[in-house]
Parts: C-alpha cells; structure tokens; sequence
C-alpha cells in the first residue's frame, strides 16, 4: 500500500503564508490541514481540504520547541475531526528548499498525537506533514499498535502541476 | 537518437515527467481517440482509457486508428486505442476498461489529468464531479453541429480546463438545469448526431496543448481556468468572454469539503490488503497481474 497526498497549490499557498507568520512567544507556528481519504486500488489517496490555524493563544511556553500546543488546540482539532469524519494532519514547516525532514522531536510528538485522533475517529487515518518552501514530508498512522507510514508522494494541484516522491 | 528530443524545449526533465505522468480518456470516439494519439506522440507513460462501445461502420470517419478490418470483427474502442499508443509507445502503462468510466473509477483516481470526450451533458458533470472529488484536472472537450436554416449546418465546440477550485462547467454555462433535464426527456430518443474528424481534431489538440503546459514547464504561467470556444464555420478557436467575467472567482458548485469518499474507513481498506502492507514481492506480482489483466483482450 502507497500513500499518496493531494493539495491544491492555492491551499498550500495560503498555508505556507499563514506559517511564515511571527507568534508572539513561539519559535514557529502550527496548524492542521484536513483531509478526505479515498481508496485506489491497493493505494490510499489523501486529498487536502482545508486549512486551519492554531490560534495564538492556544500555544504553550515551551523554550525547549519551536512551538508547543496547549490542550484546548488539541481539543479543537480533536472536535473538527470527530464531528467532520475527517483525516486531520499536523503542519508545520522548516522553511528552506528541498525535501524536509521531520526533527526527532517531532517524529516524538507524533507518534504521541495520532493515537489521541484514531480514539475519537478509527475509521480515518491521521497524521503530519513538514513543508519547506517547495516540497514536504508527512507521515499517516492509522493504527496505534503500529508506527506511522511515510506519505509516498505528493502532487501540489496547479499550473503547472507539481509532483514529487518523499519516500 | 532520442524519439522525443525535437520536444526537448518543453523543459529539463520533460521527457520522465510525461512518462511518469497518467492520463485518463473517457470516451474514445472522434475526440478521445485523437488526444490518445497525441499523448502517444508526446510520451504519456500511463493511460486509462474507457469505452464501453466497440466500433461500427460509422465511426469509421473520425475514430483515429480505427480501420475497416476492425469493424468486420467489432473491435473495441479501448482495445483501437491501446494498439494505437502501443504503436509509439511499446512500454505504455495501460489499462484498457471496456465499460463505462463509471467501471474505472479506482483507476481513474490515480491519473493526473483526466480528458472528458463524452457525448451527454450527464455524464459531463458526473466526470467533473469526480475530478473535482479527488482534485484531478479536467479537461473537457465536445463538439456539435446544429442545423440552423435548411441544409445550413453551424459547427461549434468548446474545450475547458476544469481544475479544482477553479470555475467549473456549471460556472461556464456549459452545464445547466434545463439542458441536464432536456437531455433527460430526451433519452433514448436521439438518433446519431452529426460528427466530422476536424473539428475533433482542432479541439483535441487543443486540450493537448493544455494538458502539455500543465504537465510540464515549458509555458511560464499556464491557466488554471480556461474556456475556449470552437467555431467550426469560421476556423477559429478564441477565448470565451466568460473567462474574463469568471477571472478570480471561486466556484460554488464543488466546495472543497467534498473531496475524498466520504464512506471511507482505513480498517476496512486494510482488511481488504491482507494485512498492513503487503510486501514490495507482493505488490510487483499484483502489479504485473493488473498490467496482464489489462491488456488481454477477449
């Protein structure tokens, strides 16, 4: 099974523009992108919906992370999730060009999140995506026995129409 | 000697990205036959094409590789087609569906780009539906000819980038309640329409170049909307005046929450693999069967 995730470049624009925003304290910020999920064939197809920030005052002091969510963002999304029966996908980004990485910490905070979404919506799959100015990265966890799959590939929706692996 | 190299100015790295990218046909008559041709010629690597008719006398005039032996043995569209890509791409990723599109949607989910040549207003909108759905590109293509004064026939056509988020046929007018229930009284009753291979040509080529400059970056800003109208009479092919009207626009018709299935669940589409991931030895024989399957033909 390959996971495939699909955006608009319209979407990802506005996201990438909400992101580069300063936040009062926080080293970065953060958001989710919510997703709807379709089988083709043996593959998984993701394909982007919306865009939602994490409001200011929903981060937590943390000097130790770039950004750190309070309990109320998580319980937000948890909320939209649930109530939308939707894929939701942690995102932020590290800037620069080339295909990004997810840092330790945040390969730690995932795999602490995902298992939290698939309690309130088992039937989706949830996860993260780390942008850089050209492309991403992002992970799906749809079991929380198991780790998280890396997204195979990625095709940002637009003229001209940009693909690209990143697994 | 490179068959493509006198392409080459369609950019660096043209040549992988047509033959990694997968284009989807629905509808493999005057015009879907030529636009395989030329995705053919340009080095599309995967093709989804689907057709549920099989050849007849008649379509002999504008089926591009269609001859007069297969009408003596009632080929298939799809299976004209697939021997007319084959021809000049031996090594093509196909996967003919005889059938409805509707048959190949799991298919059909995976191209990049979807070419819509379908007769019916209907099925028109189904098609775009389903694009917008999985955020596929959409191009559509038709033609008709109307008889306007006695033995005065006008030949008119339209060609339409459908990409998501963008205007859609309904915002173009090319869809509209009143055709969609005309068409419907009139099921079943129509006899064949009036169809010719140039005007199918023009507007075949026509969406050809567009899928080029989605598809690669030879063009600095392609349209992400576009609505070119075909005047059969005159020759030409101009930008409809709705484009400027529609400029910025966001279409209403295909709100952005309605993309994916929304009867979707992971664990039943795991269920269905076996178990968590097949292995890569797996997936190569399923894959190699799926290629087999496709390609044989009855």
């Amino acid at each position: 099974m390959r996971l495939h995730f699909r955006i608009t470049r319209a979407l990802l624009d506005s996201v990438r523009i909400d992101l580069r925003r300063p936040h009062p304290f926080a080293h970065e910020r953060v958001g989710f992108i919510s997703a709807g999920l379709s089988a083709a064939d043996e593959d998984v197809l993701i394909v982007a919906r919306e865009y939602r920030a994490v409001l200011d005052e929903d981060y937590l002091r943390d000097p130790t992370v770039g950004a750190m969510m309070g309990a109320e963002a998580i319980r937000k999304a948890l909320q939209w999730a649930m109530q939308d029966r939707l894929a939701l996908f942690h995102v932020h980004t590290h800037g620069g060009q080339g295909l990004p990485g997810f840092s330790r910490i945040d390969l730690r905070e995932n795999a602490k999140f995902v298992p939290d979404f698939l309690k309130v919506t088992p039937q989706c799959a949830h996860g993260a995506i780390v942008l850089s100015d050209n492309a991403a990265r992002g992970q799906l966890g749809f079991d929380p026995r198991q780790p998280c799959m890396p997204i195979d590939s990625f095709a940002e929706i637009g003229a001209p129409i940009r693909k690209w692996r990143a697994a | 000697m490179n068959r493509l190299q006198r392409q080459s100015f369609l950019g660096e790295g043209s040549e992988a990205t047509l033959s990694t990218a997968t284009i989807g046909i629905a509808g493999l008559g005057g015009g879907g036959s030529h636009a395989a041709q030329q995705f053919a010629h340009m080095g599309i690597g995967g093709y989804i094409p689907a057709d549920p008719q099989c050849i007849d006398v008649t379509n002999t005039n504008r089926l591009i590789g269609g001859t007069l032996s297969d009408v003596k043995k009632g080929k298939a569209k799809v299976y004209i087609t697939e021997r007319l890509i084959r021809g000049l791409q031996p090594r093509a990723r196909i996967h003919a569906v005889k059938g409805s599109w509707q048959a190949a949607t799991e298919l059909l989910k995976q191209c990049d780009l979807i070419i819509g040549a379908v007769d019916s207003f209907k099925e028109r909108e189904q098609l775009e539906r389903f694009a917008r759905r999985y955020l596929i590109a959409y191009i559509d293509i038709g033609m008709d000819v109307h008889e306007i004064d006695h033995k005065a026939f006008l030949i008119s056509g339209q060609v339409i980038l459908s990409m998501p988020g963008c205007p859609c046929l309904r915002c173009c007018g090319l869809l509209t309640d009143e055709r969609l229930e005309g068409e419907a009284k009139q099921y079943g009753a129509a006899g064949s329409r009036p169809q010719v291979v140039w005007p199918n040509g023009v507007l075949a080529s026509t969406a050809v170049g567009l899928a080029a400059q989605l598809l690669t970056p030879w063009f600095p800003r392609p349209p992400e909307f576009t609505y070119l109208e075909y005047d059969g009479n005159k020759g030409t092919v101009s930008v409809s005046a709705r484009v400027e009207l529609l400029k910025g626009s966001i279409c209403p018709h295909h709100p952005p929450d309605e993309t994916g299935d929304p009867f979707f669940d992971i664990r039943e589409h795991m269920k269905r693999q076996g178990k968590a991931g097949a292995g890569p030895r797996m997936r190569r024989w399923r894959s190699w069967l799926r290629g087999l399957t496709g390609r044989w033909e009855p």
